[in-house]
Order: structure tokens, then sequence, then C-alpha cells
């Protein structure tokens, strides 16, 4: 059984993966309008304060959740949830840096086993290094009895 | 009621609900905007052969409902913070419906605090969370 301490100890805090971006105008309007919004600020290109709605936000910490150096727990990892806190809009066009590091790691026990619970935290951030917003992203692993 | 300030609302009351588009034309446009295209996100059969009951809807689609249902609500909020737990899965083509309810109110700083669901149509909650947003004072 894999010590959650050891994990934390190791793998917490730590940036293992920066990615750039550069929103386009066209993506983000597609995906606000299928979620149904309506406001300008979201599906108006040349709207003044035309900015990412938080699900595209989130969709750019898709990819590499984990360090390359973490244990194999025995799962796939699950998509348990996302959360966002947004600090000033996320605009299109605009060189972005998102980088990624273990927020925090926990375990839960139930009748059929341990589930390990890590949340991803990736930091946005623009080419003036203004903190943009931050993404949480939960996985779930049902840790397999030998590891 | 139409919710222009922080005034405007009450401890309590539930937002309107909202039935969003999980056709499958639209949730694999979504899919496909956010670079995660494929069999499980675009097509029932080849979703089906993954052993998937069908096409899923992305979980990230499910927050953006939620904050449509926001801004459907109130036009001028801004969303400071919101966390969604993705319960299990929702699939493309199945109706699902939004409700949410306000749980604080302060009115020097114009935050409200929401707790909302998404159900399929068997009434099964598939993704709920909570929300932090600002009004206007």
């Amino acid at each position: 059984m894999v010590d959650i301490e050891e994990l934390k100890a190791q793998f917490l805090h730590r940036d293992f993966d920066t990615r750039e971006f550069i929103l386009e105008p066209g993506k983000m309007v597609t995906v606000a309008q299928a979620c149904g919004e309506q406001q300008p600020e979201f599906t108006q290109p040349q709207h003044p304060d035309f900015q990412a709605s938080p699900a595209f936000i989130c969709s750019l910490a898709s990819g590499r959740h984990l360090p390359i150096d973490f244990p194999s727990l025995g799962g796939i990892p699950m998509d348990g949830g996302k959360a966002i806190t947004c600090h000033a809009p996320v605009k299109a066009g605009v060189n972005l840096v998102g980088k990624t590091h273990l927020h925090d790691i926990y375990d839960k026990k139930g009748r059929s086993g341990r589930m390990i619970l890590i949340v991803a935290r990736m930091e946005i951030y623009d080419d003036n290094n203004t903190h943009l917003a931050t993404t949480d992203s939960h996985m779930v692993i049902r840790e397999r009895s030998d590891t | 009621m139409s919710i222009t300030t922080i005034h405007d609302v009450e401890f309590g009351a539930e937002l309107p609900t909202f039935v969003p588009d999980t056709s499958l034309a639209n949730t694999s446009q979504f899919a496909h905007a956010v670079g995660w295209g494929g069999g499980r996100f675009e097509d029932h059969e080849r979703a089906r052969k993954e052993g998937l009951p069908g096409a899923l809807v992305p979980g990230i689609m499910g927050m953006g409902f939620l904050t449509s249902t926001i801004h459907n609500w109130c036009p001028a909020a801004t969303i400071e913070h919101i966390d969604t737990v993705f319960r299990a899965p929702m699939l493309a083509d199945d109706p699902c419906i939004i409700g949410a309810v306000v749980t604080d109110i302060d009115e020097d700083t114009g935050l409200v605090e929401l707790d909302m669901t998404l159900k399929n149509s068997a009434d099964e909650t598939r993704v709920f969370g909570t929300a932090r947003v600002k009004l206007p004072v």
C-alpha cells in the first residue's frame, strides 16, 4: 500500500509541467455557445471584454496531470471534477503560460478498497506574469491491492 | 425576477432551471473545440465499443452548463470560483436539467454562494457543485 505522506513529501507543490497557449476566438465562442452562454463577453469576439468562459479555461488543464516519475497506483485515473478560481479575464491572442503542480493527495477508504484522490493545480499567467486563473483537476484512482 | 444587483437576491431562492442542449451534435462540437475529439465524445457506437454506455458529455461541459445558468440568472454576475464534482458520466442525447439555490449572501461585498446540481432524465445527479459569484452592490 502506497504511503500517502511519502507521496505528499515527494510530489506536492513542485511544478512538473509548463505549457504555453494562445487562445483562438473561434473555439472560445464555440465552447461558450455550446454551453448555452448568451453573454456577449463570451460569445462576441469584437466585445471589448471578450474572454474565455470558465469551462474553456479548465480545458487547458487537459493532458499530463501527473509528474513523469509519479508511481503507478494500479488503476487508470478518472476525472473526478474540476474547479476554477478566476482572478482576471483570460483573453484571446495573448501569450499564456500554464504551470502545473500537485496541490493535494489524500485517500478515502471504502468497502471496495482504497481510492487515492489527487488534485493537479494549473496556474495560468499572461506574458506580464499576471496571475489570471487557477484550475484544479481532481483525479480519482482506485488503488490496486498489490501496489 | 430579473437580478441586477446583490439587493435583488434572496437567501434560499432558487435560480430559474436551465435545460441545456445535450444533443450529440452539440456535445461533440464542444469536445472538438477543446481538442477532445474521438469516439467516446462523438459517436455512440464507437463509445459502446470502448465499453461505455454511449457517447459522453465532456465533464467540463457540465461546468459550462452551470456557469451559463448563473449568467442567465444574473447577466452582471462575475464568477469568482466554481467547483464541480463529476459524480457519474452524462450521456449525450440524454436531456438534463440544472437547478441552483442561493446558500449565502454578503450584501457588503456583493458575493453570493450557490449550490448547483445537474440531473439527467432519470432524476439522477450527475454533476454537482458550488459557486461563488460577485454581483453589483
